[in-house]
Parts: C-alpha cells; sequence; structure tokens
C-alpha cells in the first residue's frame, strides 16, 4: 500500500464527484467541506458510475437506480443494491489529493 | 370518464327453457369473453396463481396468468409471497419475460426501471437528470406512488390465490365451507413438492374446458380407459355436488373389485373392454392414501381443477386467452416427504391425465371439435337436461348434468342474461 497522487483538489467540484481511473479502475472522488473521499466508481447493482450521481451530504446516491452508498465507507445504504463498494483512504496535500492504494 | 368505441354487445336472449339450455354463442361472441373477464377474473373472485413451492428459493419469481392478464408470483429476500401484475409502471412492457427464475430485482427491460420483489419502485434510470444541469424527472415523482400494481393474495395451506377486486369475500367465505374441507383434504399442511409441468393450448372456449371438468356423464362414456380398468365407472358411488359462487365438487368410491364386476351398466358400454391388460398395473393401481378410500376433484371458480385421481395430485389451470382459445396448465405436485414408491407411483399415474393422458387426450380433443360447430352455428341450443331439467341438487350418481346447469345458473345471473 502506498499514497499516490491520483487528481487536483481543484478538478473535484464541491459537491459532485470526479472519476479518475488508477491503473485501470475506477474511482470516483468526492470534496466534502474540505475533506476528499474515494470510493468505487461502479456501483455494486448495475454498470453505473456513482461518480455521476446526486450526492447529498456524505450519501451518494446512484444515477441509474438510486441506491445509496456512504462515501465515506462505501457501505450500501439502500436498495436496489445490496452490497458495499470499497472506500479507500483519501488525504489532501497542498493541491494534491492522495489516495492509499 | 373517457368515451368508449367499443361496439355494443349484441341483444342476446337466453333460451326460454333456462339453465338446461345452453346457446352456442356463449362460446363465440368476443364481446361476452371481454365481459366474462371483467365481471369474473377481474371481479370479485379469488383466482389461482400458484403453489407457494413453485417459487421455493427467495428473490424468485413465476410468471402465470389472471384472466388474460399476465402476473407474476414472488417470494423477497424476506420469503414473503406477493402477487403483483408483470406490468412495468411506466410504459407498460412486460418486466419478466422468463417463465421463472431468480434475480436480484425486478428489472424492466425498456427502461431499467427496477422493483423490488413486493412491487415497490425502487429505481429509476437518471431521475435526476443526466447530464446534469438537465432537470429529469419532477420534482414532485414519488417512486412510493409508481410502484407495480399488486393483487391482494391469500395463502391456504401451500396454495397461493389473489384477487383484483377489495369486494372479494374472505377465502374460506368464498369457497364455502365443503370445498375448503376438500381443498384442504389434499392441501392439508403437508409440505409440498412441485413434480412438474405440461402445457397446452386448447382450440376451444374456456367455459367448454370448466364445463367438460364438471360433467361426470361423459367421463364413463368418452375416456373408455376409465371404465376398461375400473377406476371410475357410472355403476360406482357418487357425490356430485354443486357449490355456491360457480364451484362445485365430485367425488367417487374407489372399489377395487369395479373391475371384475359386470352391471347393467357395464353392458350397455360398448367401450368396455375388459379383457384389457396392461404391463404395468401401477398405473391404475392406486393406494387409499387419504384414508377415506375416495377419488376426489373440485373446481374453485373462475381458474382451477383440483384433482386427486387415485395418487395423482394435479392441478388444472384454466387460463382464457381469446374467446376460442384456452391454456390448460397441468401442474403435478406430490409431498415433500413421499417416499420413494409413492413418488414413482405418482409419476406413473401421471400418464393418466395432461395432455396426452390415457384419459384426458380426448377432452382437448373433443372440445376443440365442439368450438368449431359452436362458432359456425351460433344461434344453435346445446340441451342439458340428464338428471332433471330444473333439478340443481347434488347427485349419488355419476349420470348427471347438475354441475353444468347449476354453472349456468350461477352465470346468467351474475351476467345479467
Amino acid at each position: 500500500m502506498a499514497w499516490k497522487k491520483i487528481a487536483s483538489l481543484a478538478d473535484i467540484p464541491e459537491y459532485e464527484g470526479l472519476k479518475v481511473d488508477v491503473d485501470g479502475h475506477g474511482i470516483a472522488l468526492f470534496h466534502v467541506e474540505g475533506e476528499v473521499y474515494a470510493i468505487d466508481d461502479m456501483c455494486s447493482h448495475a454498470e453505473a458510475h456513482l461518480s455521476q450521481g446526486f450526492l447529498e451530504d456524505c450519501v451518494i446516491e446512484c444515477p441509474l437506480h438510486q441506491a445509496c452508498f456512504d462515501i465515506r465507507t462505501g457501505k450500501v445504504l439502500s436498495a436496489p443494491a445490496t452490497e458495499d463498494v470499497n472506500a479507500y483512504e483519501a488525504r489532501i496535500d497542498g493541491d494534491d489529493v492522495l489516495i492509499d492504494i | 370518464m373517457s368515451s368508449t368505441i367499443a361496439s355494443e354487445e349484441k341483444d342476446r336472449t337466453w333460451p326460454e327453457l333456462g339453465a338446461c339450455r345452453v346457446p352456442a354463442w356463449v362460446y363465440s361472441d368476443p364481446d361476452l369473453f371481454k365481459r366474462e373477464l371483467e365481471t369474473f377474473h377481474y371481479g370479485p373472485t379469488w383466482s389461482f396463481i400458484g403453489l407457494e413451492c413453485e417459487v421455493a428459493e427467495p428473490k424468485s419469481f413465476r410468471r402465470t396468468f389472471v384472466g388474460t392478464r399476465s402476473v407474476l408470483i414472488t417470494r423477497d429476500a424476506e420469503g414473503e409471497i406477493h402477487v403483483v401484475e408483470n406490468r412495468c409502471a411506466h410504459r407498460g412492457s412486460p418486466l419478466c419475460w422468463e417463465q421463472h427464475g431468480k434475480a436480484e430485482d425486478l428489472t424492466c427491460p425498456y427502461h431499467q426501471w427496477t422493483y423490488d420483489f413486493a412491487g415497490n419502485l425502487q429505481g429509476v434510470p437518471f431521475m435526476r437528470g443526466a447530464p446534469r444541469p438537465n432537470p429529469g424527472m419532477p420534482r414532485d415523482f414519488k417512486k412510493s406512488e409508481n410502484g407495480l400494481r399488486k393483487l391482494r393474495t391469500h395463502i391456504h395451506n401451500g396454495t397461493v390465490w389473489a384477487t383484483y377486486s377489495d369486494e372479494t369475500p374472505p377465502f374460506e367465505e368464498y369457497v364455502g365451507p365443503e370445498i375448503l374441507k376438500l381443498i384442504t383434504r389434499v392441501f392439508n399442511g403437508r409440505e409440498l413438492r412441485l413434480l412438474g409441468y405440461s402445457r397446452q393450448m386448447i382450440p376451444c372456449n374456456w367455459k367448454l374446458y370448466f364445463e367438460n371438468s364438471r360433467d361426470p356423464y361423459h367421463a364413463t362414456l368418452l375416456h373408455s380407459f376409465f371404465t376398461t380398468f375400473g377406476i371410475y365407472r357410472a355403476d360406482a358411488k357418487f357425490m356430485v355436488s354443486p357449490q355456491p359462487n360457480g364451484h362445485e365438487f365430485i367425488y367417487s368410491v374407489l372399489d377395487p373389485t369395479l373391475r371384475e364386476k359386470r352391471s347393467e351398466v357395464t353392458d350397455e358400454m360398448k367401450t368396455l373392454k375388459d379383457q384389457f391388460t396392461l404391463h404395468d398395473m401401477d398405473v391404475v393401481s392406486p393406494v387409499d392414501e387419504f384414508e377415506d378410500g375416495l377419488i376426489s376433484s373440485l373446481q374453485v371458480f373462475p381458474s382451477i381443477f383440483v384433482q386427486q385421481h387415485g395418487n395423482v395430485l394435479a392441478l388444472r389451470h384454466i387460463l382464457p386467452k381469446e374467446t376460442g382459445k384456452t391454456e390448460l396448465g397441468w401442474i403435478y405436485f406430490g409431498y415433500a416427504d413421499d417416499d420413494e414408491e409413492m413418488q414413482s407411483r405418482r409419476l406413473k399415474q401421471g400418464n393418466l391425465v395432461g395432455p396426452a393422458g390415457y384419459v384426458s387426450l380426448e377432452d382437448s380433443e373433443v372440445l376443440a371439435q365442439v368450438q368449431g360447430v359452436a362458432t359456425s352455428t351460433p344461434d344453435s341450443i346445446q340441451v342439458v337436461e340428464m338428471g332433471g331439467r330444473d333439478n340443481f341438487e347434488p347427485s349419488e350418481t355419476a349420470i348427471t348434468e347438475n354441475l353444468i346447469r347449476s354453472f349456468y345458473k350461477f352465470y346468467r345471473e351474475k351476467m345479467g342474461f
């Protein structure tokens, strides 16, 4: 595991998601009140990008079927998804966004 | 209310003699067919849907019909049974295109609207709009108000029933005490085991099939296999009983010595071939598993015929398709705790019934023929007088048409003829 820079803070619109590719794996980044969170971009229910979802506080709602996940933990909060997505440790270093992967 | 451009139903008058006459137009008039579906299948009746053991696992479904409407019987993740219309609340596409299966949820193939197994709408693609700032669905769109149409359901010892109407009385009251007793004789709480299905399309009106299975008069005449092997014979002891709400039951006392007996009945029956035998007589040698010596069948109007024929336990699901087209779904079952010998006996005796059954084969053939004649001569009138023109009482002989007369007494009342 190592910290890796994957984005610049300025690229993540506040209260919206940004999808980045890390070694071919899609990761969704969110910037909420000075903190950055990283989870798998692909919803665990159907093929949809969580980075394009609707963010409310720390809950991301999938754009396709409105399954909700906690962006802090990746835990599924509501149907139709039943499985969690992965969450990754993320931190801000100056203007850099790093995740532990 | 919106106006309708449907043509008015023809002015029909029932023949003067009443329920002992059946005008052939009841089998061929498409306007009447539509009104029957509204009055009966979508009206205050309990339709048979399926057996709980057909959706044994959580998150499984099976497709069936109420009238001509496609419905789903589902079992949700918690194990609860639901009956919902197989019709997306969005644009009306069927959700399940497969006959049965397991899935994570019910997703419409057209726009991927997603429902849970109780029919609640869970997901609407791009509900919040995409790409933003497109508005998506209106802000006041509520998923909770756009679920699948749910039917009222009732479960009786592993059998699942549903109704469209809020007016339908409780199931026990709808079937009445006599039918309830006989249903419970077979569906007695023992866990059921699904043995299999067969399906056939019969080119006849649904009522012709319905009447055929409440007509013991034909049973010993058309079905020579019955009489040849002594399973069912006109000189056996019978109870043929019309019941309220269009239901009926028939039972006969199984007499192992019947096959060898001669009587005035057998002498009259040219179809009886008493020298015939089978390589495997198990097919016609039932054991008395209910310990009452009976062969019993019953109908719960408007959709199901429950049959215990020796050791064959079969349901005939009567599904109207068009005026002159009826699907018959056969469901064969036993009990989860049947031993191997009993299961083998049920399967062997299963050859008696079904689309190519030793006995049932003739029914679909003769009904297809009758339908053709009824359609070409709609003003002809059938005669249903056996056992007495105005006799609607239970009969201790099979040579009666009291159940058909009782059906048409009920039918005329409900349909306003």
